[in-house]
Parts: structure tokens; C-alpha cells; sequence
């Protein structure tokens, strides 16, 4: 525990965190909040990691993967002995999703049907089986997705070659889902296996996830974020967002979740869940100050 | 915390599920990994891999073992942690390794003001794994920190470079090579418990640093490799193997 009297926050941060105005006022919000609760609070960028033993906590904001260098600052500050949020046990957990929903299905978390397929099974005998279990289309996901990045939908033999071979490219085992399309996923704000926002993240018409990529462009369109009271969420929605958290730890995530013939799955945890000011916060204006307190106690 | 393995037969040999994508020398019964990738078999399991880097099949494999329940060598977290050279080098000097300093940067600036030249510059990147840089002049560190960063993309690692970098392979923390740098081998063995590795060490005199560790390509197995690896796993079956918890 630090003395959170007057704690040293460190927020480690890259490059790409800034042009996005909404997310630098997120982050300017947290500075607030942690000042005004008498913490100092400094970015930390990758030229200042050797101060990481000067300061009390470490808050990540920059994309979490076990082999990014989020991964070297959480699990530094971990080694010193220092809170961290994202720590690295969640981390490697929500940075692999076949670590994660392995983790559901022995702890019988709902969520999305899913058939592990690794390098050895590729063939066209397993692809029919796929098919056949889950009909047409499939989701292919690889394990690393994040940012709706890395996860295709596809409906014939052909096609899944091409995706699959394309992620077994990095990873030796991906995952397979069934098709659930739905107008939008529920992402339900957790830290410390507690509720602390809800929003609908909305599907942009015509596509089949909250982030798409432009036809032959580089960049992604994504749908509305619908910001709800957390009083005013499903509390079914709540409790399993809950208990998918409850395997991965006590940190702070994003759960997303479909909603399906009135019943709940769980489309994946992911640590570091984006917060840009407007969105996320709308109608909880207290996480940032909620963040910090954790971060420090 | 040490923890013995669980399971000893009334033969007094140790129940021991070797998974291995090596042809191994050894009697006893070995799995595929694709078999134990769809398997539950709950038995203290020793994954033996030539390469278990993350995302690859020798990680998923203890992986698996881990969601079964099953003790298993080595550990996912200790593969994580062992391939992210600033994290080897935290853990092994808590754990009384001998290494040097480091900084992790994309700043070739900040490298010159803290090092003097050569330094040895590693990857800090999801696609590069092997080897490492050595720099000798600041232009030669400009070109490994734009190469290993990948064009600025990513961190590095950087050492000062104070002696003669030797690199080696190291089964199950055993290496032909002098006692100085046998004791590290065996220590990082006793840290991270990966069975089969090659480690970066630099020597300076009589002292030697850890400085880096990777896996090894399967044609860097010699008949002699597998014959020892064959042995050890004879031996931690017949008399157990103490590993950290």
C-alpha cells in the first residue's frame, strides 16, 4: 500500500495517446483528479523509464500486450513493489484470448461459442467440422486483437484459409467463434469487481462490429458510444460482466457483451478499456477520481 | 514457495507427462503437443520445446497445463518474462544473477548519455527474437536502435558492452562452458525454469552478466543435446524435480 496522503502517479503513456482530443481530456481529467485529491500525477513516456522507481503507482493508458513495451512498465513497477493498473497478471490474461476464454469455459462464464484451432488442425476436414458446428459465417480471432483489429468474419473454405493463415502468421493456436451479430455490444466498466460505467457501443450500419475498417483505406469507422447510468444498466448485464472479471482479476477492465434472446455472453474482458472524455464518462463523472483512489490505496 | 512434483508411483518413479516437439532418445512415453493442445490430462507435465516464445506452440502448451491445473515446467508468466530482456534482467538480479545496467529506450540520445561506446543494443519488439547489436560508434547505434526498434516503432534494450559477448546453449541450466558462466545458466534455470535456451552472457575476466536469452532453432540440437535432455528427463522422473511455485 502507498501512502496515499500524497502518492507519486506515474502515467505511462505513448505518442498515439495524444492527437485523439477526447482521449488527451480523459487523461487531463485523471491528472485532475488525482491532483485535486493532493497526488502528483506526471506522463511518463518511454524516454523517462528509469524514473519508474521514483514514483508510488503506475497507470498505463497505452496499448497493453505482453510484448509491448506496457508490458516492460507494468511489470517493472510490479517487481518494485508499486500499484500498477493494468498489472501484468491482467495483461496476460486480456492480451490473449485463448488464455482468457479457456479461462471462461473452466470457470463457466458465458461467452461466445468458441473452438480453439491450432497450426496442426488446419486442414479441410476441421475447417467443414467449424462450419458445420457453428454454420456460416465464423468469426476468426487472433489472440492478440484489440481495437476491433484482427478479428474477421467469413463464410467459405477459401476465405477462412486466407484470414487464418494471415494470424497463424504470430500465433500457433486462434479462436473461432460462432456469428452473433447484434446492433450493438454492451461494454460494461469494471475496477475492483465493481460496476463503475455502462455504455452501448453501436455497430456503424451495414458492418458487424463497433470498429470497422474503411474499404481500402487504412482507417476504421466506428459506431456511437451510448452512455448509460450504471443504476439504470440490466442488473443481469452488471453481474455478468462481474463474473467474467472475477477469472481475470481485480483490476480495471472493459467487458464487452452481447446481448442474445434476452440472455448475456460475453464477447471478451480487455484490460486498459478505452476512456475518452464524452464518452465513457457522460454519465459517470466520478471514475477518474474512483481510478485514482484505487490506483493509490 | 518450492513444491515437489505430486505424483509418485508405488515404483517410486514420478508420474511425469513429457510433451515435446523434439524426437527425444528417452523410453519413456512423450505426447505431441497438438495431442495435448486437445487433451485434459491432469499430471505434473514438463513441456520440453525448442522454442517457447509467446504466442507459439511451446507457450501454449504450459498454458493448457496451467488451465488443467497441472504443475507444469516452465511456467507461461516465466516464458513471458524470460524472452522481454528488461524483465530477465530485473528478475534475475533480484534473484542474485550477476547482470549489468540497462535502459529501455527508443532514444538513441539518451543511450549515448548514459553509456559509453560499445554498448550492446536487444529487441524490445513482438517480431524480433534473436541476437543482438553491438555499437560501436554512435552511427552504428542509430542503425541497430532503427533497426531493432523497427524504424523508431518500438523500445530497445541497451548494456554497456565491458567485456566479450558469449553466447551458448543451456539444457536444463547445463552448459559446456566455465564454471562462472555455468553458475548463471543454473541460476536462470532456477529462476525461470525453461528447459532448453540459449543465453547471451558477457564475460569480463573472472566475472561474467547475464545479458540476454532466446530460443533455440531445432537444428541448433545436436544428438548430444538430445541425449542429455533424454537424461534429465530420465532423472527428474526417477528422483523428481524441486521447482518454484
Amino acid at each position: 500500500m502507498v501512502n496515499s496522503s500524497l502518492a507519486r502517479i506515474a502515467c505511462f503513456v505513448e505518442k498515439y495517446n495524444f492527437p485523439e482530443p477526447e482521449e488527451h481530456m480523459a487523461l487531463n481529467n485523471f491528472k485532475m483528479a488525482a491532483e485535486n485529491m493532493g497526488h502528483d500525477f506526471n506522463f511518463l513516456f518511454r524516454e523517462n523509464l528509469l524514473e519508474i522507481s521514483k514514483y508510488d503507482a503506475v497507470f498505463i493508458r497505452a496499448t497493453t500486450d505482453p510484448l509491448y513495451t506496457a508490458y516492460i512498465v507494468s511489470k517493472t513497477a510490479w517487481e518494485l513493489g508499486l500499484n500498477v493498473i493494468d498489472d501484468p497478471k491482467s495483461i496476460q490474461i486480456c492480451g490473449n484470448k485463448i488464455h482468457q476464454y479457456a479461462l471462461f469455459r473452466k470457470h463457466n462464464v458465458p461467452h461466445i461459442p468458441t473452438i480453439f484451432l491450432n497450426k496442426d488442425e488446419f486442414h479441410h476436414k476441421r475447417i467443414l467440422e467449424i462450419f458445420e458446428i457453428f454454420g456460416r459465417p465464423v468469426v476468426i480471432k487472433a489472440p492478440y486483437t484489440s481495437f476491433s483489429r484482427y478479428v474477421e468474419k467469413v463464410a467459405c473454405e477459401s476465405s477462412f484459409r486466407d484470414v487464418a493463415k494471415r494470424f497463424f502468421k504470430r500465433s500457433d493456436v486462434l479462436a473461432v467463434q460462432k456469428f452473433m451479430p447484434t446492433a450493438f455490444d454492451w461494454r460494461v466498466g469494471v475496477l475492483n469487481s465493481e460496476v463503475l460505467y455502462v455504455c452501448k457501443y453501436m455497430v456503424p450500419k451495414g458492418r458487424w462490429k463497433h470498429g470497422a475498417k474503411r474499404k481500402g483505406k487504412p482507417s476504421f469507422v466506428w459506431g456511437r458510444t451510448i452512455a448509460l447510468k450504471r443504476e439504470n444498466a440490466p442488473v443481469a448485464l452488471k453481474e455478468t460482466a462481474l463474473q467474467a472479471c472475477e477469472v481475470v482479476g481485480h483490476g480495471l477492465y472493459g467487458v464487452d457483451i452481447k446481448e442474445v434472446d434476452g440472455n448475456y455472453v460475453v464477447v471478451e474482458v480487455n484490460d486498459n478499456p478505452s476512456i475518452y472524455a464524452g464518452y465513457e464518462d457522460l454519465r459517470s463523472k466520478d471514475l477518474y477520481g474512483k481510478i485514482i483512489e484505487y490506483l493509490v490505496n | 514457495m518450492t513444491v515437489a512434483i505430486p505424483c509418485i508411483q508405488s515404483s517410486g518413479v514420478t508420474c511425469v507427462l513429457v510433451v515435446s516437439n523434439i524426437d527425444l532418445t528417452t523410453n519413456l512415453p512423450t505426447m505431441k503437443p497438438s495431442t495435448f493442445l486437445g487433451s485434459s490430462i491432469k499430471d505434473f507435465t514438463l513441456n520440453i520445446n525448442n522454442d517457447y516464445r509467446y504466442l507459439k506452440t511451446g507457450y501454449y502448451v504450459s498454458l493448457h497445463a496451467e488451465i488443467l491445473g497441472n504443475p507444469v515446467i516452465p511456467p507461461s508468466e516465466n516464458i513471458i518474462d524470460a524472452y522481454r530482456t528488461p524483465i530477465l534482467l530485473l528478475k534475475a538480479s533480484k534473484a542474485g544473477i550477476p547482470t549489468l545496467p540497462y535502459i529501455v529506450t527508443d532514444s538513441v540520445k539518451q543511450i549515448i548519455s548514459q553509456f559509453d561506446f560499445p554498448v550492446v543494443v536487444f529487441a524490445v519488439n513482438p517480431f524480433s527474437y534473436d541476437g543482438f547489436r553491438i555499437a560501436k560508434n554512435r552511427s552504428a547505434l542509430y542503425r541497430a536502435v532503427k533497426s531493432l526498434g523497427i524504424s523508431y516503432k518500438f523500445a530497445v534494450c541497451a548494456q554497456p558492452l565491458i567485456g566479450e559477448m558469449i553466447s551458448f546453449k543451456s539444457i536444463f541450466g547445463k552448459c559446456d562452458q566455465a564454471e562462472v558462466i555455468k553458475e548463471i545458466a543454473r541460476k536462470v534455470y532456477m529462476v525461470f525454469r525453461i528447459p532448453i535456451c540459449k543465453l547471451h552472457v558477457q564475460r569480463v575476466g573472472e566475472k561474467a552478466y547475464l545479458c540476454g536469452f532466446q530460443p533455440l532453432k531445432r537444428e541448433e540440437l545436436l544428438p548430444a543435446d538430445l541425449r542429455m535432455i533424454s537424461e534429465e528427463i530420465f532423472q527428474i522422473s526417477k528422483n523428481g524435480e524441486f521447482f518454484i511455485g
